[in-house]
């Protein structure tokens, strides 16, 4: 028999509970565990104390500690001045060497002294402690040692952590060093991923996991989860500093940070300002320092962080998964499961069978937590576990969490045997499927997702089906699932909640099949969403074109604005009005035929707004690309129709430096206008005359755009009354003064966009000076 | 620069070429000192807005012409901000309530409260009134509508309305009562050849008769369709005289003709899938679902033999009412293609499908 001894005077909750320590070596399980327990009447000194132990047998054996020998003395200090020393040096993976650990129980177990005291009076003893905790809590794995599950995901999380060892301790580690020379050199030695995100379904000990590794590469952990606030603002109030300090208060260690539960995080829209992106952000921090040193010194990330979700393809953690190193946790094989269970149910002294304790773990489907509560709760009721009161107790655990993706499967497929052995249903249940999938796909939240699926799914089936009896009846039973679901949020009656379910359960008996192929995500209707949204943007902008457009020319597209018409009829002729046959000449020897097609297409593609914009294409041509792009339109399934030429490169660039030309000569208007203006010479406004701008009158804007009357020496002017326009003395007599002062003539005249019912006479520039 | 459209748009009621006796009507109307709320229906493309543009011209004169684009800024009961382009002259205003939807409520009580509260400025103007253009009236909310109906009686002496719907079965019958309906009738495709040839003429060139009739046939009574096509036509090729002159189709129709044709060459479950891809494209393509089932539909029927065309339709239509009661378009256009389907297999294997069934 082995026996571990623990220092009497360290405190009691740090090392209850030590349990099943899993040595390499498989026939050696050193099952001791050791409580102390303060509680009971001391008499005299030390004599009182009692330590727990359990034998191999799982028979727990308590010994009453008389006094303490040297030996055991100086075994308990050597092993106290281990933990305590944790910090300082972390070389391997273990908090002490290995061979130290088998020296320390090799000594203990030859101290002939302890395993004697046996005493069997005390045998109530060890419940009394712990009534209030959790069995979760009280077996907790302590050490890395102790974590049950896949130990290769153990070790690669051990390893990313490990991987920071350069950076936070300072160290180099010889045997890691030849492949990180090879793959990836971080100034600061850190891992390529600065993140790790660990995901995995509940109940199987990331969390746990996690924190053994954290304690065990020496770091103090830092934990935010969903109890806390996680806006953006918590990493920049408390991640951040807790990071930049470097160590955590009070303690000598290096500061690791987890962020539990991540997945309930917010950051899943595009905002700068949501707890993933910031988080992110604090990441990419260093990577971006060379470029914005200047701006901002931001001290680079020197600390591990990991992330735990259960989703890991949460929308809000899209973003992430691109930064971070993803490690899955999976179901652990259940034979370990069950037999950490026993483990446990021996100490508590709880008669359970192997039968019931397979079944419970089957029905968690993995979870341990799950059946450490469960057994917890049995305990309390019944003195002994079998396979009937597990079943019993465990009605509700069954359905529990289904996610959309396996309410399909379940859909599809009939049940595995397994699954419903374990579930301990017999064939007349099986069959009874209505009640059980319309709860499964109740408890997934979302029947318009499963709908969706079935939807998606249902044509890959039954391909032989050759008089559509079944798909008629699949498409009958999803129009009434559309019907009652859009009735149900128009009349708000969602009361109707209840029997959407049934809506969609009849694909159960139309398509099961045993072995059927494996529903995929549904994608096709989300494609199709994103799709139609780009395309309304799309006709959004053409029909804010088409009303600048009517701005400008006083009303003249407003009748094709509505939203029938532009889709139906504008869209796709307004493609074919704009694509002639140009031959790409320059434009200086066009003939006058195509002179004339070119300048209508740019005065069209003026006044609507329309522009060639030069670009690249994927494969790094030049391309010439209308926009807004409303050639889409014209476009199904990646191709254009026939009737409609392909404008090469050259024309385009034709009719985008013809439409520059235009734009540039149009500005230059503009900014003659408002130059003289914003000098305002006199500082004064301005009579002026607004002129009629119709369409003949077009070509001469420049010379004879809307004017300001600045002179004085010619008749007066008159308005369109024919009253003449008073002006004021004081302006005359100034404007005079300039003449006479500085030879530059400065005629100021203003023109307003638009028209008005302004008065408006045309007057040549001429008749100012 | 604008299209032709706009640009050989009739301007006055003398100018308007078609439906004589309801350019009479419309100019006593204008002249009579005592002018009605209107209802102007019909389908698209047979001229209702330029009619009202000619009415307003008739009733005010060229100042109506000056018009001012703005947009105003509605807040709804929720403090959500809609934004209403609107056009106006001094004499009137044009709004489409309908793009916002459901507050379309909102729109209608504030602007025509105000308006309608305030008297005509212009002591020159020809008549006392304003008057108010509400476009796509049929699709007008409930509520919006029983607005309306009040404010037509109660400030009749300051504010006409006239309403302009391609179908008078979606407004409340105390709207149509306090109306004069007046049916704009599409073009007959006579019509429509000599409206494209005063456009050719106008615009400079020698339109072959032949192509204007094939425009004019293809373009269903749509003149606006028509004209574009016209347009379309000149920009592309010179030449209008050539016999193969093929009038160009919407790329949306000719693709849901593609899908018709697929359910007609094969009907198995794998054509079933093919033809939900093409509907996603189309759908994708913002083209409004009942338009697809529609054209989908009318080129089934153009096919098909005598004695499934009204079954088809029947189907069309019920399908087509349950999509509108719907959310999820796609899943009742699929299902009936697949009822199409079956209809035609039953119809070509000339199988009882009950009986298969049984055998199934």
């Amino acid at each position: 028999m082995c026996l571990h001894l623990i220092c009497p005077g360290q405190a009691p909750s740090t090392l209850l509970s030590v349990l099943g320590s899993h040595f390499s070596d498989s026939q050696t399980l050193i099952g001791s565990a050791f409580t102390q327990s303060p509680d009971l009447p001391s008499s005299g000194g030390n004599a009182g104390l009692l330590i727990k132990a359990t034998t191999f047998e799982g028979k727990p054996v308590f010994i009453r500690k008389k006094v303490q020998t040297d030996r055991g003395k100086k075994v308990i200090t050597r092993s106290s001045l281990h933990r305590m020393g944790t910090a300082g040096k972390v070389t391997g993976l273990l908090d002490v060497p290995l061979h130290r650990l088998m020296d320390e129980l090799a000594v203990s177990a030859s101290d002939p002294t302890k395993s004697a005291q046996c005493s069997s009076e005390s045998l109530s003893a060890s419940s009394s402690k712990a009534h209030g905790e959790l069995w979760v809590d009280r077996y907790r794995p302590q050490q890395y040692t102790d974590l049950v599950g896949d130990d290769r995901v153990h070790r690669e999380v051990m390893a990313w952590v490990k991987e920071w060892d350069h950076c936070v301790f300072g160290k180099s580690k010889g045997r890691r060093k030849t492949t990180e020379d090879g793959q990836y050199l971080d100034e600061y030695r850190r891992p390529q991923e600065k993140l790790l995100l660990i995901s995995g379904p509940p109940g199987l000990g990331k969390t746990t996991l996690a924190h053994i590794v954290a304690k065990q590469a020496g770091y103090k952990v830092f934990e935010i989860n969903a109890s806390d606030a996680r806006s953006g603002s918590v990493v920049d109030e408390r991640i951040r500093p807790s990071l930049e300090s470097g160590a955590a208060i009070g303690s000598s260690k290096p500061v690791l940070v987890i962020v539990d539960e991540i997945d309930g995080a917010t950051g899943a829209g595009d905002s700068s300002t949501g707890f993933i992106q910031k988080l992110i952000a604090l990441t990419q921090d260093s990577s971006h320092k060379r470029q914005k040193n200047d701006k901002k010194e931001r001290r680079p990330l020197l600390r591990p962080i990991i992330c735990i979700c259960n989703d890991l393809y949460a929308s809000s953690l899209t973003k992430l998964r691109t930064y971070a190193r993803i490690i899955r946790l999976t179901r652990t094989a259940d034979i370990h499961i069950v037999k950490r269970l026993r483990d446990i149910c021996e100490r508590e002294r709880l008669k359970a069978d192997s039968r019931a304790l397979t079944a419970l773990v089957g029905i968690a489907q993995g979870d341990l937590r799950g059946c450490l509560n469960t057994l917890q709760f049995l305990k309390r009721r019944e003195a002994e576990v079998t396979e009937d009161v597990v079943r019993k107790a465990t009605h509700g655990m069954k359905e529990a969490d289904a996610s959309q993706i396996s309410v399909l499967n379940d859909l599809f497929c009939p049940m595995q045997r397994k699954r419903a052995r374990d579930l301990g249903m017999t064939g007349e249940e099986e069959s009874r499927y209505v009640g059980r999938l319309a709860r499964s796909i109740e408890s997934t939240g979302a029947p318009d997702k499963v709908a969706l699926g079935c939807f998606e799914h249902y044509p890959n089936l039954s391909k032989h089906d050759s008089t559509f009896s079944k798909y008629s009846k699949a498409v009958e039973w999803l129009g009434s699932y559309d019907l009652l679901s859009n009735g149900m949020r128009s009349e708000r009656e969602y009361g109707l909640m209840n029997y959407l379910p049934y809506m969609i359960v009849p694909f159960y008996p139309l398509f099961q099949e045993r072995g059927a192929q494996k529903v995929e995500r549904p994608k096709m209707d989300w494609e199709n969403y994103t799709k139609t949204k780009a395309h309304e943007e799309i006709y959004k902008s053409l029909s804010k074109c088409l009303r600048s457009a009517c701005a400008r020319e006083v009303g003249c597209f407003r009748h094709l604005l509505n939203e029938q018409i532009l889709q139906l009829e504008l869209s796709p002729y307004i493609n074919r009005i704009l694509s002639p046959p140009l031959r790409p000449i320059n434009s200086q020897i066009i003939k006058p035929e195509e002179r004339a097609v070119l300048n209508r297409l740019v005065d069209l593609m003026v006044a609507l707004d329309l522009r060639f914009v030069q670009d690249k294409a994927e494969d790094g041509s030049l391309i010439y690309r209308l926009d807004p792009p409303v050639d889409v339109f014209v476009t199904y399934d990646g191709k254009r129709s026939s009737d409609i030429a392909i404008s090469r490169y050259a024309v385009r660039q034709l009719v985008a430096n013809e439409i520059d030309a235009r734009a540039s000569r149009r500005q230059a208007d503009g900014a003659l206008a408002g130059k003289p203006e914003r000098k305002g010479l006199l500082g004064k406004r301005w009579a002026y005359f607004n002129l009629d701008m119709s369409d003949t009158l077009k070509n001469e804007r420049i010379a004879s755009r809307d004017q300001c009357l600045t002179l004085t020496a010619f008749q007066p002017p008159t308005d369109f009354f024919n009253r003449p326009i008073v002006v004021k003395s004081k302006p005359v007599s100034r404007t005079s003064l300039e003449k006479a002062t500085s030879p530059i003539l400065v005629v100021s005249y203003k023109f307003n966009e638009g028209n008005s019912s302004a008065v408006r006479k045309p007057v040549k520039v001429s008749s100012f000076f | 620069m604008s299209l032709w459209v706009d640009k050989y748009r009739p301007k006055t009621l003398d100018e308007l070429s078609y439906h004589e006796g309801l350019t009479t009507r419309m100019r006593a109307l204008a002249n009579s000192g005592d002018f009605p709320h209107l209802l102007v229906y019909g389908p698209s493309g047979a001229g209702k807005k330029t009619r009202i543009s000619c009415i307003l011209r008739e009733l005010f004169g060229k100042g109506v012409e000056r018009l001012k684009i703005d947009q105003r800024v509605f807040l709804t009961p929720s403090k959500r901000k809609l934004d209403v382009n609107i056009v106006q002259s001094n004499y009137h205003i044009e709004l489409t309530p309908s793009d916002v939807g459901n507050y379309d409520r909102v729109v209608i009580q504030d602007l025509l409260k105000e308006i309608a509260q305030t008297q005509q400025v212009d002591l020159n103007a020809k008549q006392r009134f304003k008057v108010v253009v509400i476009n796509e009236a049929d699709l007008l909310s409930r509520d919006a509508q029983a607005a309306l109906r009040r404010t037509m009686e109660k400030f009749m002496s300051n504010m006409r309305i006239i309403l302009c719907a391609n179908s008078t079965s979606r407004l409340i019958a105390p709207i149509k009562s306090r109306c004069l309906l007046m049916r704009v009738a599409a073009p007959s495709p006579e019509e429509i050849k000599t409206v494209l040839q005063q456009v050719a003429k106008n615009v400079g060139f020698d339109l072959p008769p032949e192509a204007s009739e094939k425009i004019a046939e293809d373009s269903n009574g749509n003149l606006r369709k028509a004209t574009l096509v016209l347009e379309a036509l000149k920009m592309q090729s010179k030449d209008l005289n050539s016999p193969s002159l093929t009038i160009p189709k919407p790329d949306w129709e000719s693709y849901c003709h593609k899908v018709a044709d697929l359910i007609m060459s094969e009907q198995t479950p794998a054509k079933v899938m093919e033809v939900r891809g093409k509907f996603y494209e189309l759908l994708s393509h913002c083209i409004p679902p009942t338009v697809i089932l529609k054209t989908v539909a009318e080129r089934l029927v153009d096919q098909m033999d005598e004695s499934l065309k009204a079954d088809v339709m029947y189907w069309a239509a019920f399908y087509e009412r349950r999509m509108r009661m719907g959310n999820k378009k796609i899943f009742h256009l699929e299902a009936w293609v697949i009822k199409v389907m079956c209809l035609y297999k039953h119809y070509f294997f000339d199988v009882d499908m009950e009986d298969l069934n049984a055998f199934d």
